[in-house]
């Protein structure tokens, strides 16, 4: 009797290891999948595998070290780049006054609530990354009068702001895309700081979760409407659709009434609005759902078509489905729109400069400059550098290229992330590093005979 | 009504028996288990919950629930190997319920993960189908467990 219970139990126990064996090889499967190669997923036409769901979804961060002393990006020959300023507190965006001065945004998102264990895992990772900064929440402005790249003013244009990222000039108004409103100064050409109250356009999509939280701005050609971007409020609705109430989507906020409407939705994270010059469309980058696999979804470069449903949180790239989302709705996946071009995955891009001017080397004349904040989710990291998609007839027209790359050192640490772009007066582009809190101002290379190698 | 006498009698019987073979009362990690087995239950009903009406609150709520489940757990094993440690009788039949459980935890701390995926997916299906046999595993380790018991204490 006692051999026999002991027979079985030994059954029982070999049959539930074989079972715990199966379990673990399952979950160890879902970690050693790398992403293929990003060149594939540029362009019109990018290449989707099929999704895949986790155990533990991947996440590959580049731990932040900063700028060593006297390194700097690289950039290809006839180039060259040099740090416009540094001592920042985390700089996300930039914008050049019409007098040519710079602000510089210096911002970090709210606190984010913990809802699930899984929030208090993303803290720690955020931190590692270099992404929980203090925030300032402030606008620093720089003055560079003979256009030589060396500021000689530094000052504090306005401070005590709410998670602050777009800014927008129109005549004498400045406007403050906060987290949470749209905030309104006077301004006079050439002041260097702002000490006069605000006041409130209207509110925008904000906390408790406020998951997304850069507002991006962008004041039509006339003046009479602003375009904010709106983030949405998780990562594929895992906050419920309530919390995406007029989020995910571009606003268009008239400037004399603060009304507004939805011009477009069903894009995540739309940041980096901007006019394409030739056709005067409204252009915009995207960071696309994660979890699903280290080369899904790719992120966007789009043109933003008045009304357009872009997918988001139901389908992406057109009609591929999500099995995240329940209850789905075909009558909106039926008209989502696929994205113009697509920069590849994870590289996560956060600034956008339509370049129109002529100080750069001909071959960078008519195209975008895009910011690749840079993965966290996806082995081998991709981003992490800022490249130029050139465009003829207001539409991309070839691969994009690499132009400001080395951020990242030999080891895969981050010693920056460029986020913001903007092109100052002098037709040189400029890139907010949120880990290395410098601003880069990459210019064309002096033409003598024998042009500064790439550092 | 003859059935309902029985059951008392069989209750009875029991807890006096316990009474006379445990002076010191029931250890403290089968206490603690039960609580980690009870979470468990309760993330099975938030998730069919869900099932029936995704809301993402019962999401929420299973994974919290799973996820206290396992820290009590963890208090289980570290309860338990004190048991061990100090010499105390363990009845001999209860090491069937120590794989039986070991296995609902091991499922769960699948199950935690999946629940941590973002959308419909966390639960429907995987998550619900953990928890499903989580609880399976539950209620057979507890049959077996006390069958054992019971014929180890009549044969015994």
């Amino acid at each position: 009797m006692q051999a026999l219970k002991k027979l079985k139990s030994a059954k029982l126990t070999r049959r539930l290891a074989v079972l715990s064996v199966a379990a673990a090889s399952l979950a160890l499967a879902g970690c050693d999948d790398n992403g293929g190669d990003p060149r594939t997923q540029i362009g019109a036409n990018p290449e989707l595998p099929k999704l895949q769901q986790y155990l533990m979804p991947p996440i590959r961060i580049a731990k932040a070290v900063g700028w060593g002393k006297d390194e700097t990006p690289t950039v290809p020959q006839g180039l060259q780049v040099h740090a416009l300023a540094t001592g920042f507190v985390h700089p996300r965006s930039l914008y050049v006054l019409p007098n040519g001065d710079v602000l510089v945004v210096e911002s970090n998102g709210p606190k984010a609530p913990i809802y699930r264990p899984k929030d208090i895992i993303t803290g720690w990772v955020q931190w590692f990354a270099g992404a929980k900064a203090k925030d300032e929440n402030r606008i620093t402005l720089l003055r560079d009068t003979n256009g030589d790249g060396v500021p000689e003013l530094r000052t504090v244009f306005l401070d005590h702001l709410s998670s602050p990222f777009g800014v927008a000039v129109v005549g004498h108004d400045l406007y403050v895309a906060n987290t949470d409103a749209i905030v309104r100064y006077p301004y006079e050409d050439g002041q260097t700081s702002i000490t006069a109250p605000g006041t409130k356009l209207t509110d925008l999509p904000g906390g408790p979760i406020d998951h997304h939280w850069t507002k991006t701005l962008l004041a039509s050609p006339d003046g009479s409407k602003l375009y904010v971007g709106v983030g949405s409020n998780s990562n594929i609705g895992e906050n419920g659709i309530g919390a995406e109430y007029e989020r995910a989507a571009i606003w268009e906020v008239d400037r004399a009434t603060g009304a507004h409407r939805i011009y477009a939705s069903g894009v995540r994270n739309p940041t980096g609005l901007q006019w394409e010059p030739e056709t005067g469309k409204l252009w915009a980058i995207a960071n696309e759902r994660d979890e699903i696999g280290p080369d899904l979804v790719p992120d966007y470069l789009t043109s933003v078509r008045d009304g357009g449903f872009y997918g988001w949180p139901y389908s992406y790239y057109g009609q591929h489905l999500d099995p995240r989302i329940v209850p789905q709705r075909p009558d909106l996946v039926a008209s989502a729109i696929a994205p113009d071009y697509a920069l590849s995955s994870h590289v996560a891009p956060l600034g956008l400069a339509m370049y129109t001017g002529t100080a750069l080397p001909a071959n960078y004349r008519g195209g975008a400059f895009v910011g690749e904040h840079g993965s966290w989710d996806r082995t081998p990291l991709n981003g992490y550098k800022v490249v130029f998609v050139p465009f003829s007839g207001g539409k991309p027209s070839g691969p994009a290229q690499d132009v400001v790359t080395g951020f990242l050192d030999a080891n895969n640490h981050a010693r920056g992330r460029p986020v913001g772009l903007a092109v100052d007066r002098a037709g040189a582009l400029l890139i907010a590093d949120d880990v290395g809190n410098t601003v880069w101002r990459v210019s064309s290379a002096p033409s003598s005979a024998s042009p500064r190698p790439a550092t | 009504m003859k059935h309902a006498t029985i059951t008392e009698a069989t209750f009875i019987s029991d807890a006096s028996s316990r009474s006379t073979t445990k002076p010191r009362g029931r250890p403290i990690h089968r206490m603690l288990a039960s609580f980690s087995a009870a979470y468990f239950v309760g993330a099975l009903v938030t998730d069919l919950v869900y099932w029936q009406m995704p809301d993402v609150m019962w999401e929420r709520f299973s994974i919290w629930l799973i996820v206290a489940g396992l820290l009590v757990s963890g208090l289980t094993v570290i309860a338990y190997v004190i048991d061990l440690a100090s010499g105390r009788q363990i009845d001999r039949p209860a090491w069937p319920r120590v794989v039986g459980y070991a296995v609902a935890v091991v499922l769960s701390l699948f199950n935690a993960f999946v629940h941590s995926r973002d959308g419909y997916t966390a639960v429907v299906p995987t998550g619900l189908t953990l928890s499903v046999l989580v609880v399976a595993v539950l209620i057979v380790t507890a049959g077996i467990g006390s069958a054992l018991s019971n014929r180890h204490r009549v044969g015994g």
